[in-house]
């Protein structure tokens, strides 16, 4: 393309256009900014001037919100919880794609309108019967129920995102490997692995973010504090520091850097992911 | 897509698309045995909760239509939802689909450090509702809130409100939020459409000396309709069940002012001491029943012939 503007766009008005952007910025990054600051500031300097520059810095109200209250354990919780139910639907997720995009067998088609379904399945159609099934199991208020949850509800999306993928691999390969000698096994994972590596990570990444943020169902299938995860947690540590908001600004920040710091490095990753079931 | 190719050329033992059984449910198995125990099977005994009264200590009684019935007849606080969850499903989604477009466009037009703005006005997708919504109830405070700040910095102090505290403002100021932390998704989305078409077409009508409004209406609305429809989708099947900005930032308060259906349901199952399992799932029955019937109605109003696409 070459040229300043793209073809046909060079007569939208600049000056409304650069305005519009720089407002939007403005509204898009403002908010966050500001509670960066705030959780640097004690309550009473916020309750002064609350759009002040957090000067002096109070670091220290970090180290408070992580070990005095139960920052750590949300967190953990967190790390845990997401990182087993990610790692599990992963792989049942890619398994089950593989084994729809390869092979053709008699009720292939049913097997995914009933996987694929669980995409427009609205949580509240499920969340309540859950309750009731996690209590009868004896997994009700426990992080492995959470888990099981988790990746039940998220089979749907990760198949939908590695089967599209693993469809357009060419038949070719899977052919070759077949005349080679590899077990059906060993075709899944030295074929379909490697290759749909790209939409494995999309999915993965996808995933994390979604699971990470994740309330609903946990707010409804956890209810002790040291099980809490970080969603819950944060809601529940600004609910006890409703007059402290100094201190809740500290705690909703340690839910947005590790966010902030990966969206950094890898912003062009979480985008693809994030949007993965929209964009083709 | 060859799903029965039989393939006859290849010899059996080396056909790459055939399985025996064992395979198959190796592969499958894992999958589908937590799908169904976790997924399927929650779905179904919900619409059978929904035919009856659950109380604690496995207390079952068959109740037939009886739920419906009561939730459709006697049940100002259901109707009160449906009214608001409507509201805020309109309004969102079109502020979804015709914000998303004018961001995306922004962006297309080359404004200024484009690379740069579509990673910032994408930050918000990725924060999670508590987040956004604890941020927001900052935002909307009626002291220090920075709504009211910024109305009494440019001098407009008498517009300044209890945004999330009386019954008028709470479902707009909810609104708003709820737009600020996603009008991201719908931009990238777009951008992605956008940067699909081909350059010859916007190119003719460049030549034609066509006006950029006559060609947003004429050749982009129309050549990113696929788009558009699946954000419409999406979009409205989100916003029908919103759950966790509104629980965060107002509870459904004040005064039903932001009750929507899916805050309803938590209430009637887990808050409200009715102890009644079968009544808020007859809700999530019906409510899933309704956005289907809207899915459904929306693909083939915008899109007869092609088939949904997520």
């Amino acid at each position: 393309m070459g040229a300043t503007a793209r073809p046909g766009f060079e007569r939208v008005r600049r000056i409304p256009l650069v305005l519009f952007a720089a407002l939007y910025t403005v509204l898009a990054g403002g908010p966050l900014l500001w509670v960066a600051s705030m959780s640097l500031r004690t309550t009473a300097e916020i309750f002064k001037d609350p759009y002040g520059f957090p000067w002096p810095a109070h670091w220290e109200k970090f180290a408070d919100a992580w070990f005095k209250s139960n920052y750590h354990a949300y967190f953990w919780n967190s790390a845990v919880v997401v990182v087993s139910a990610v790692a599990l639907v992963t792989v049942v997720g890619a398994m089950a794609a593989h084994c729809l995009a390869r092979y053709g067998f008699r009720g292939s088609r049913l097997v995914r309108f009933l996987i694929l379904s669980g995409l427009i399945l609205p949580p509240q159609l499920v969340i309540l019967a859950l309750f009731q099934i996690l209590l009868d199991i004896g997994l009700y208020n426990t992080l492995t129920g959470l888990v099981v949850v988790y990746v039940a509800t998220h089979i749907a999306i990760t198949v939908y995102i590695l089967e599209g993928f693993f469809a357009q691999i060419p038949q070719d390969l899977f052919d070759a490997a077949r005349m080679d000698g590899y077990s059906d096994f060993e075709i899944f994972w030295r074929v379909t692995v490697p290759i749909g590596a790209p939409a494995i990570f999309t999915a993965v990444t996808l995933n994390f973010i979604v699971l990470w943020n994740e309330f609903l169902f946990a707010v409804v299938l956890l209810t002790d504090d040291d099980k809490r995860t970080l969603p819950l947690g944060i809601m529940h540590f600004t609910g006890s520091h409703q007059l402290d908001v100094g201190m809740a600004a500290t705690g909703l920040m340690i839910a947005i850097v590790p966010i902030v710091v990966l969206y950094a490095l890898f912003s062009e990753t979480m985008i693809k992911g994030m949007t993965a079931g929209a964009v083709r | 897509m060859a799903v029965f190719s039989a393939r006859g050329a290849a010899p059996r033992a080396i056909d790459a698309r055939r399985a025996s059984l064992g395979i198959l449910v190796a592969f499958l198995a894992p999958a589908l045995l937590v799908y169904a125990g976790f997924t399927v099977y929650p779905v179904l005994r919900t619409f059978y909760n929904a035919f009856h009264t659950i109380k604690p200590h496995s207390v079952v009684e068959f109740v037939g239509l009886g739920n419906f019935t009561a939730l459709l007849s006697a049940d100002p606080v259901f109707w009160k939802a449906v009214t608001n969850t409507a509201l805020f499903t309109l309004v969102a989604t079109t502020v979804d689909v015709v914000g998303g477009l004018a961001l995306a466009l922004c962006l297309f037009a080359r404004a200024p450090l484009a690379p740069v703005l579509r990673v910032v006005w994408f930050t918000p997708v990725l924060m999670s509702y508590v987040v956004a919504g604890i941020l927001w109830v900052w935002i909307f405070d009626y002291d220090w809130g920075l709504a009211n700040a910024t109305l009494r910095f440019i001098g407009l102090g008498a517009w300044e409100q209890s945004w999330l505290g009386q019954p008028s403002t709470a479902l707009w100021s909810v609104l708003g939020a709820h737009e600020w932390k996603w009008l991201g998704f719908n931009m990238i989305v777009f951008l992605a459409a956008l940067h699909a078409l081909p350059s010859e077409v916007l190119g003719a009508a460049e030549l034609d000396n066509c006006g950029w409004l006559a060609k947003l209406v004429h050749i982009i609305v129309p050549m990113l309709r696929t788009t558009i429809v699946n954000l419409t989708v999406l979009s409205f099947i989100g916003k029908m069940m919103v759950f966790d900005l509104i629980w965060v930032m107002t509870g459904g308060g004040p005064l039903w002012s932001t009750e929507t259906v899916s805050t309803y349901v938590y209430k009637r199952a887990f808050e409200w001491n009715t102890f009644d399992l079968g009544y808020p799932s007859a809700i999530a029955v019906l409510w899933f029943a309704i956005i289907l019937a809207f899915v459904v109605l929306i693909t083939r109003l915008l899109r007869p012939r092609d088939r949904l696409e997520f």
